[in-house]
Order: structure tokens, then C-alpha cells, then sequence
């Protein structure tokens, strides 16, 4: 499959990558982020973002049972601690607006995780994963092509 | 409370709903860099189109804080009323906006609903019939910007009714 388009402004991918560098770092859990960008792109069907953070987070150590099976992390909930569970809650709420807000009990149960500071960057990484599904899916970039 | 009319006083209103983060307090260079990529995005593209793109998404994506100030600065800008309520019924009402605009409009919706499927072939194709390559370019990037803009907003509960028009440039 070929791109529909390659076609990126050079500034708006400079200010995107600013934005997940900022968000990343403020957060200061790669693994976690890892998780999140992957059950973010696989709501949002985005196969290039899917091959890289699978790729990056298997080179952040993170095992294959875990990988496999976030797609079903609510049933698979030993696999994730509490911390984790909290923030794919708030990845699918935020990732799925159109269906509804974001509901009291999620928000409330990332609150109790994270800090002010860490859940403003929690919240700013799921907001950038969406945002590079969108570039990715909109103009079909095929997966495949990253290295890390 | 500001909102809505001149008839708060008699009228009894439900209460506001108190913000649940100041996110761009807690991670300012979050807010740095989205400002950064708003600026950028929106290069290029007609300032109008660019509010009905911003509306709709806002729409689909139920943020109260976004519509607040989209459609302020829409009527500001000189939007007509009537276009800006229509938007929600687009696809009924097509003879309000032009074939450009509604191409937008279009692939404003594909992109934002990304969970029911992909960005169909005739939206996207449609799209380009109307925009050039760099244009579409833009277009996908300020439709993603809006798409952000509307997570902050609705996850950390931004309080809709306060915004005064040009308020954010």
C-alpha cells in the first residue's frame, strides 16, 4: 500500500514532535507511554503508529504477554497495575470522544494515580498519539518504515 | 456566571461545573508547543473554512469550551448565524456552504471519528478534487490541531461561556 500523501508540513511536524517530546518527558514513564500510544493507535486503526511504538516499546524491555494482550486489558487486568489501568481507562475515554465526555470515574481514578503534574502530561501524550493517528490515517502512511 | 443572556437573573440556571485540571498551568511547555503547532497549522488556509472546521470537530467531539469560542470568533470574523447552525445538519443544508467548504467539512468528520473505520477513499479523493496538495496538506494538519485542542478541553472540563471574541490570538 502507498501513501495517499508523504506530505507533512516541515514546522507542523517540528511543533508536533516538540509537543510529544514535552509531554513525554513530563510524564517521565517511557514504558507507560509506550502502552498508551499502543492502545490509542489500535482504537484509532493507525498501522504506521502501531508498528512503531510495538516497536519501541519491545526495545523499552516491555514483554510480548503485555503487548498481546492490551487490546483486552480490562480482562487481562494482573497483567497491568493499577497505575497502568488507570491511564488505558483514560486512553480510551479521551481517544473516543464522539461517543461521550470523559466519564467522572475514570477521570477521578487517574487523579488518585497521577499527580496535577504527571496527569497534565498524561493527558497531553494521549492528546498527541491522537493527533499523530490522525496525520498517519488520514494520509495512509503505511507501516513498516520505522526504525527506532 | 456571564452566560447566557441578560435574563440570569430571573432565570434559574443549572450550576457551572467547576474545571477539573488547569492543565496548561501544570504543563506549560505542553501548552507552549500546542500553541506552536495551532500556528502552524493553520497556514495557508482560509481563516473561514478554517473556523467551520473547528466548529464542526468541536461538535462531534462535544466540547462545550471549543464551540464557546469557535463560534464567538466565527460571528466575529463576520460568519453568518445561519451557517454556523446548520453545520451540525450539513448534509441537508448543503446549498449554505460551497462545494470546497462541505469537501472540508467532510473529511473534518472522517478524521475525527477515526474509531468506526479509516478515512474513506471518496472523502479523501474529494478533498483533493478541491485542495491542493499542500492545501490538503494543512487541512488534515488544523483538523488534527482542533481534534487536540478538543481533548484538553473536554478531558480537563474547561469551562464553556467566558470567551471573548479574538480572546485566544
Amino acid at each position: 500500500m502507498t501513501a495517499r500523501t508523504q506530505l507533512l508540513d516541515r514546522e507542523v511536524g517540528k511543533a508536533l514532535s516538540a509537543l510529544s517530546a514535552a509531554a513525554k518527558k513530563g510524564l517521565g514513564d517511557p514504558v507507560l507511554a509506550e502502552l498508551v500510544m499502543i492502545r490509542a493507535s489500535q482504537l484509532n486503526h493507525c498501522a504506521f503508529c502501531l508498528d512503531m511504538h510495538l516497536t519501541l516499546a519491545r526495545k523499552n524491555g516491555e514483554g510480548e504477554e503485555r503487548l498481546g494482550l492490551l487490546a483486552a486489558w480490562e480482562e487481562a487486568a494482573d497483567l497491568y497495575d493499577g497505575r497502568e489501568r488507570a491511564a488505558l481507562a483514560l486512553t480510551e475515554a479521551m481517544t473516543v470522544l464522539t461517543e461521550g465526555f470523559v466519564p467522572d470515574e475514570v477521570y477521578e481514578e487517574a487523579a488518585v494515580h497521577f499527580d496535577d503534574g504527571e496527569l497534565a502530561h498524561l493527558v497531553g501524550l494521549i492528546t498527541v498519539i491522537n493527533s499523530w493517528n490522525r496525520l498517519m490515517v488520514s494520509r495512509r502512511v503505511p507501516p513498516g518504515g520505522y526504525t527506532p | 456566571m456571564t452566560t447566557p443572556t441578560d435574563d440570569t437573573k430571573t432565570t434559574d440556571y443549572a450550576a457551572e461545573v467547576p474545571v477539573r485540571l488547569n492543565w496548561s498551568q501544570h504543563a506549560p511547555e505542553v501548552y507552549k508547543a500546542m500553541i506552536r503547532l495551532e500556528t502552524v497549522a493553520k497556514r495557508g488556509l482560509d481563516p473561514a473554512l478554517y473556523e467551520l472546521v473547528k466548529i464542526r470537530a468541536s461538535q462531534i467531539n462535544h466540547c462545550a469550551f471549543c464551540l464557546d469560542m469557535h463560534t464567538k470568533d466565527a460571528l466575529a470574523a463576520g460568519e453568518s448565524v445561519e451557517r454556523i447552525v446548520q453545520l451540525a445538519a450539513w448534509e441537508e443544508s448543503r446549498h449554505f456552504y460551497t462545494e470546497k467548504e462541505l469537501a472540508a467539512i467532510e473529511l473534518t468528520e472522517a478524521v475525527t471519528v477515526l474509531t468506526d473505520g479509516f478515512v474513506p477513499d471518496e472523502v479523501y479523493e474529494k478533498a483533493a478534487k478541491h485542495f491542493d496538495e499542500p492545501e490538503l496538506a494543512q487541512l488534515i494538519a488544523a483538523i488534527t490541531t482542533i481534534n487536540a485542542w478538543n481533548r484538553f478541553g473536554v478531558t480537563c472540563r474547561m469551562t464553556p461561556g467566558h470567551y471573548t471574541p479574538g480572546g485566544h490570538a
